[in-house]
């Protein structure tokens, strides 16, 4: 199957962080200068991408709200995901060599998005062992939680011309989370935090607090 | 498309590859060096699978432990006169569980019609004249266990479990030997394991039926009414010439194996035991006592064998005629309640001296119960009955010396004293006294278990050198150093040490000189292998290349996955939950080459890139149309990633689907609804599923041939013609056994059907299938286009997948007969397997990752994730016994153990068959030498027995890690028979067919053809 050349494309949808690969092939090996067509993107390597406001929200969700309330997280979690996003994590990615400015209608479009993930989100966590016809409202509420973890990366994928190449990561990284944490579910323990999603969504907060700093040196 | 013929064949030579002479000598040296290399091959395999095999049974022999067992024999007791009858008649009714006997009522939650309140006669009649008792049976409950328990009073070890397919004559002093021994006459009739324990003591008038054929629900419990109805029920007091009359009815344990107890027929057979129970008590005298019991439960699925509360709970029933005979406790020690969980409970063992001190017996030597407290009717029998019980046991402490801890034999001796001068310390006694033995009966045998280890690990490390390290064209060349090596030590080894043994009798373990064979050919079998290898190698390379092999992306999820699955048995929760993390491992794998295809990350560009291009290079060079494509661009393709993507989604869903059928474990518990039931398997859409496999699998099959255009010449027949009518009556069988099942009132005789049905595709599959798979069936077809008159072009379809196409036809073989031994919602996820396997060869192609550890290991957790959901699990009641029963009546040697290991094993039995189409499928001819594919695919069949082996290993250090908890005979010990049995069938299927006689010859055959 041949490949489809095109000229010169003003702007790409880049799926791989695979550049030199890409690149090659779309220049057909020529040597090109790349900064004006494909802006450096990057997240910069600072405290300020450490997700703080996590940590307290998590210790609210163990030891003071009763009976582990996950829609209760799910309420501040947005917010304050929000608020990350403005005030620390556009501060620290890079475009270009500029920081982007927060871009208001953006941020709403991709609160949709990242509502709108949530379904493609909830699929996978059942096609990974989730009942499938029991505990729904559970497992949305899970992939609700993942999905607004990830809320800052979606809306940075959409500022930085959906280059899912350099944010997947950050997706991973929760993913990740998920997965590890998995581990506590078929113990015997009989505690009641090992219901579903409760250890799961601890899983996705942690694998967040060390993804979103951790990223931006991988 | 008609089938490709001889002429066609040689056209194909003649016009595509013209030979000269002189290569056609080169080819045929070629062929005669690589057949003696791939008998080399199989003598290597076949040693290191034997080294397996020596290991296991090492472990086996020190783990699954035995009781000595002491035959000596209590002898009547002087001056003391004691037993309150003449006569007895005991009913066995085999699986009484403890509920069917209690009245339950109908609102209560956990009441089901067809199990509770048919047998009315056991607790309405409860007066003075009879006890009903819970009935604690001790674990294993499989029937010869709880026989020899109930009339030996002692407990039978897990090892005795194996031998209830032949049991023998039981050796221990035991209370039908005391019976004959005190002249009293004992008439039998019933399950005939009775007549194998007891044989020389029984009277010749005893008539033993057929037990084991579980599908048979009438005839022994008929045969039992009427030879009651001969010598009691019909028969005038006078002429009665019997002491003891024995039944032994299997009606109920047959429906709950067949049905489940949730099922009519359950209600027909409990009417049935209750009137004939009535019969029994309206015939019996005053001097005769009646005692009916269960030998053991059953869990909800109508299985036995465990030690669930379910399994353990029976009923204990006495009767008399005589008033005031039993002396019974409080009401409150009899509550019904929530299916009488509080009711009184007695061990099955205290059967032994309570009958025997009834009866005016000697208590059985071995004995270990205490006589049931009901039984005695005053004080002074009560002193007696318990003197009598101390002294037996405190006699066969001292012979017996089973007690070697001083601190609990001092203990036992303070009990001892306490216990003669007060009635009530008696059981105390007892109780530590059964406790200690228990105890002691885990005895393990260390130097055994160490021995399997170490044989396992050393088999493991042979295995990663030999299959994975060293590079395969180096073990090409080796192989003719590594089999005479190992052939001259192991017969040295066997020389030296057989004469140690027999000279110094040491190691001292070994007993014998077979085990002492055993290990010599162990040990020579190891040695043999490391001489070449480390005549060319050190252990510092070895570690290198091990760190090397990991270093790529892939192997080191592989790793994980194999570490994963490893840790599982770490844990009883993790083991439980085997079914789903297995699932899940598998479905992550597939999430992982989805993200693979999607985002092609960086490091396509560093190991994988370099050998596929390599890869490329070389397969242009066979000139083959198809192959040129996608060489010009990166890897993979636009189009390669879109259908890499396609074959993650197929496994995925596949996987998550077949995953929803399982057959729970009792510890999984609430969290677990099972799907694997025979409502459910014989239930009209499960069967309308079947029916449209039919036509699905051989089209999904096409599929996937149809993407290489191999669907030619004899895939049409094959998959298009055989399977389709093999899957077709196999759907009538089990139309027709679903039939029988749900009809009550059917009156055909369908057996005959039935078995013609199943013989014919055992028959066609495994033999008539197989033999035309010898022939060498193509899967190419020459197209011949006339584009002008001068030039005859022609292209050979299906030419890349040559060795794939006509591999799989193998397989398929075998799925045929493996479909016939599924139950039909298993069918269903065979057919997903089908799928998964199928995706799984495409994805792996695609990655050009065919030599990679991933391959092999995916290809693994396939197999673990089709066992679970197959509706089997690592339990012993989950085992399909029933399916033994498709082929043949009765129980014929090979037949009903074929159908049950296709049924348990067949997911194993088909990865490890179709382990070689990691090498072979996509693989066009004339790329690679006939040598090399063959140490390619010997490379893929050892990395899959790394997986077993890691897993086998695994188990057998964490079951003896966990050798005294609570939960090893029930999770950790079954887990790790079946891990050996695992490791066993996929070595054999591997060894004998995959490399024996399968890749061998096609690949002659192959080469034959297409040979440059």
């Amino acid at each position: 199957m041949p490949v489809k050349r095109r000229s010169m494309p003003k702007k790409t949808v880049s799926f791989s962080d695979d550049e030199t690969l890409i690149r090659t092939r779309q220049l057909n090996g020529k040597k090109m200068p790349v900064d004006h067509y494909n802006p450096p993107v990057y997240v910069r390597k600072t405290l300020l991408t450490v997700p703080f406001h996590l940590l307290p929200l998590l210790y609210h969700f163990i030891k003071c709200s009763d009976n582990y309330d996950v829609a209760k997280l799910l309420c501040f979690l947005i917010p304050l995901q929000s608020l990350y996003l403005i005030f620390q994590f556009n501060r620290s990615t890079v475009y270009g060599n500029k920081i982007l400015k927060i871009h208001f209608g953006l941020l709403f479009i991709s609160l949709a998005a990242s509502l709108l993930l949530t379904l493609p989100c909830m699929a996978m966590i059942i096609l990974l062992g989730a009942p499938m016809t029991q505990l729904l409202k559970e497992t949305w509420i899970l992939a609700a939680h993942c999905c607004f973890l990830a809320y800052p990366a979606v809306y940075s994928v959409f500022n930085c011309d959906f280059k899912v190449g350099i944010f997947k990561k950050y997706f991973v990284s929760i993913a990740l989370g998920c997965w590890i944490s998995c581990v506590v579910l078929p113990l015997d323990w009989d505690r009641d935090w090992q219901e579903w999603p409760i250890p799961i969504v601890v899983g996705a907060y942690l694998g967040a607090f060390v993804g979103y700093p951790a990223c931006s040196y991988i | 498309m008609e089938p490709i013929n001889a002429a066609d064949e040689m056209s194909v030579k003649k016009s595509i590859l013209n030979s000269s002479i002189e290569d056609r000598r080169l080819f045929r040296s070629r062929i005669q060096r690589f057949k003696a290399t791939h008998r080399l091959y199989i003598v290597l395999m076949g040693s290191l699978a034997v080294l397996q095999f020596i290991a296991i049974a090492f472990f086996a022999r020190g783990f699954l432990l035995s009781r000595s067992v002491l035959e000596d024999i209590s002898k009547p007791v002087e001056d003391v006169q004691y037993g309150k009858f003449e006569k007895c008649v005991i009913l066995v009714v085999d699986a009484l569980r403890f509920d069917f006997t209690i009245p339950v009522d109908p609102s209560s939650k956990s009441y089901n019609p067809n199990y509770h309140n048919n047998m009315p006669v056991l607790f309405d009649s409860k007066d003075e004249h009879s006890i009903l008792l819970k009935f604690i049976s001790d674990p294993p409950t499989t029937t010869l266990q709880r026989l020899k328990g109930l009339t030996t009073g002692s407990l039978p070890t897990f090892i005795d479990a194996g031998s209830n397919f032949n049991g023998e004559v039981i050796e221990e002093d035991n209370m039908i030997k005391q019976m004959y021994l005190q002249n009293k006459t004992v008439f039998f009739a019933g399950d005939d394991t009775w007549d194998k324990l007891f044989q020389p003591f029984l009277s010749p008038m005893s008539v033993p039926y057929e037990s084991l054929n579980v599908w048979d629900l009438d005839t022994v419990d008929n045969g039992v009414v009427n030879f009651f109805e001969e010598h009691l029920i019909n028969s005038a007091q006078s002429s009665r010439e019997w002491d003891v009359l024995i039944g032994h009815m299997l009606g109920v344990d047959h429906v709950g194996h067949k049905y489940g107890p949730n099922h009519f027929t359950m209600k027909e057979k409990q009417l049935q035991v209750n009137a004939f129970i009535e019969d029994i008590v309206n015939a019996i005298d005053d001097d005769t006592l009646l005692v009916v019991f269960g030998d053991h439960g059953m869990d909800h699925t109508g299985n036995h064998g465990g030690d669930a509360k379910d399994e353990l709970e029976a009923a204990l029933w006495l009767y008399s005629k005589r008033p005031k005979t039993w002396n019974t406790l409080p009401s409150n020690f009899y509550s019904v309640d929530n299916l009488g969980v509080d009711y009184r409970e007695v061990n099955q063992i205290d059967l032994v001296p309570s009958l025997s001190l009834l009866l005016g017996l000697p208590i059985p030597f071995n004995n270990l119960g205490w006589p049931i407290q009901e039984i005695s009717g005053t004080v002074e029998e009560l002193m007696q009955y318990n003197n009598l019980t101390l002294q037996q046991l405190d006699l066969y402490r001292r012979v017996s010396g089973v007690i070697t801890n001083p601190d609990k034999n001092h203990n036992l001796d303070d009990l001892w004293v306490k216990a003669l001068r007060s009635t009530a310390e008696g059981p105390n006694f007892q109780k530590l006294f059964l406790e200690s033995c228990k105890d002691l009966w885990a005895r393990f045998d260390y130097w055994s278990i160490a021995t399997g280890i170490t044989l396992l690990s050393i088999s493991l490390l042979l295995l990663l050198s030999i299959t994975k390290l060293i590079p395969s064209i180096v073990v090409g060349q080796m192989v003719s150093e590594f089999v005479p090596s190992i052939i001259v030590m192991s017969l040295i080894s066997n020389v030296c040490f057989n004469g140690i043994f027999h000279v110094l009798h040491q190691p001292e373990f070994l007993e014998n000189w077979v085990w002492c064979s055993l290990l010599a050919t162990a040990v020579g079998i190891i040695v043999g292998c490391c001489i070449p290898i480390f005549d060319r190698y050190n252990l510092a390379w070895i570690a290198i290349k091990f760190a090397e092999d990991l270093s790529d992306y892939w192997s080191r999820i592989a790793a994980l996955f194999i570490t994963l699955h490893a840790l599982l048995f770490t844990s009883n929760s993790f083991t439980i939950w085997e079914d789903k993390i297995v699932s899940m491992l598998l479905t992550s794998l597939g999430m992982l080459t989805l993200y693979e295809f999607v985002f092609l990350p960086k490091r396509q560009s560093t190991t994988a890139l370099m050998t596929a291009a390599m890869g490329q290079k070389q397969g242009t060079l066979s000139g083959s149309p198809a192959f040129s494509a996608g060489s010009d661009s990166a890897p993979l393709g636009r189009f390669a990633r879109l259908v890499g993507g396609y074959h993650s989604i197929v496994l995925i869903v596949c996987t998550r689907l077949a995953s929803m059928i399982t057959i729970c474990r009792e510890e999984q518990g609430d969290s677990c609804t099972p799907t694997f039931t025979t409502a459910n398997n014989n239930s009209v859409w499960c069967l309308v599923l079947c029916f449209l496999l039919i036509g699905f699998i051989p089209s999904c099959i096409k599929g996937y041939y149809n993407v290489c255009s191999s669907y030619q010449a004899a895939a049409p027949i094959w998959i298009g013609q055989f399977l389709k009518f093999v899957l077709l009556i196999n759907f009538v069988f089990w139309t027709l056994t679903a039939l029988e099942n749900t009809m009550p009132d059917l009156n055909w005789d369908l057996k005959i059907l039935k078995l013609t049905i199943s013989r014919i595709i055992v028959g066609i599959s495994l033999i008539a299938a197989n033999v035309g798979w010898m022939m060498g069936p193509l899967c190419v077809k020459l197209n011949i286009q006339n584009n002008d008159m001068k030039s005859q072009q022609a292209t050979i379809l299906g030419y890349t997948n040559v060795y794939g196409a006509q591999y799989f036809l193998l397989v398929i073989n075998f799925f045929m007969c493996i479909m016939l031994f599924s139950k039909p919602l298993a069918q269903v996820s065979l057919f997903l397997m089908c799928n998964q396997l199928l995706s799984i060869l495409e994805i792996f192609d695609l990655l050009k990752l065919k030599d990679n550890l991933i391959g092999p290991v995916s290809m693994g957790l396939l197999a673990y994730q089709q066992f679970f959901s197959t509706g089997h699990q690592a339990t012993i009641p989950s085992v399909q016994w029933d399916v033994g029963f498709i082929l043949t009546e009765k129980i014929t040697f090979p037949f009903t153990h074929l159908g049950i290991v296709m049924n348990t094993f067949g997911p194993h039995i088909i990865v490890a068959l179709s382990i070689a189409l990691l090498t072979l499928w996509k693989q066009p001819p004339g790329v690679l030498k006939p040598q090399t594919l063959l140490t390619r695919i010997v490379s893929n069949c050892g990395m899959l027995l790394i997986y077993n082996t890691v897993l086998c290993l695994s188990t057998f250090v964490w079951v003896t890690h966990f050798r005294r908890h609570l939960m090893v005979w029930k999770i950790f010990c079954p887990r790790f028979i079946f891990a050996s049995l695992c490791l066993i069938v996929t070595q054999l299927v591997i060894t004998v067919i995959t490399i024996a006689s399968s890749s061998g010859r096609l690949i002659r055959q192959i080469n034959d053809i297409f040979w440059k």
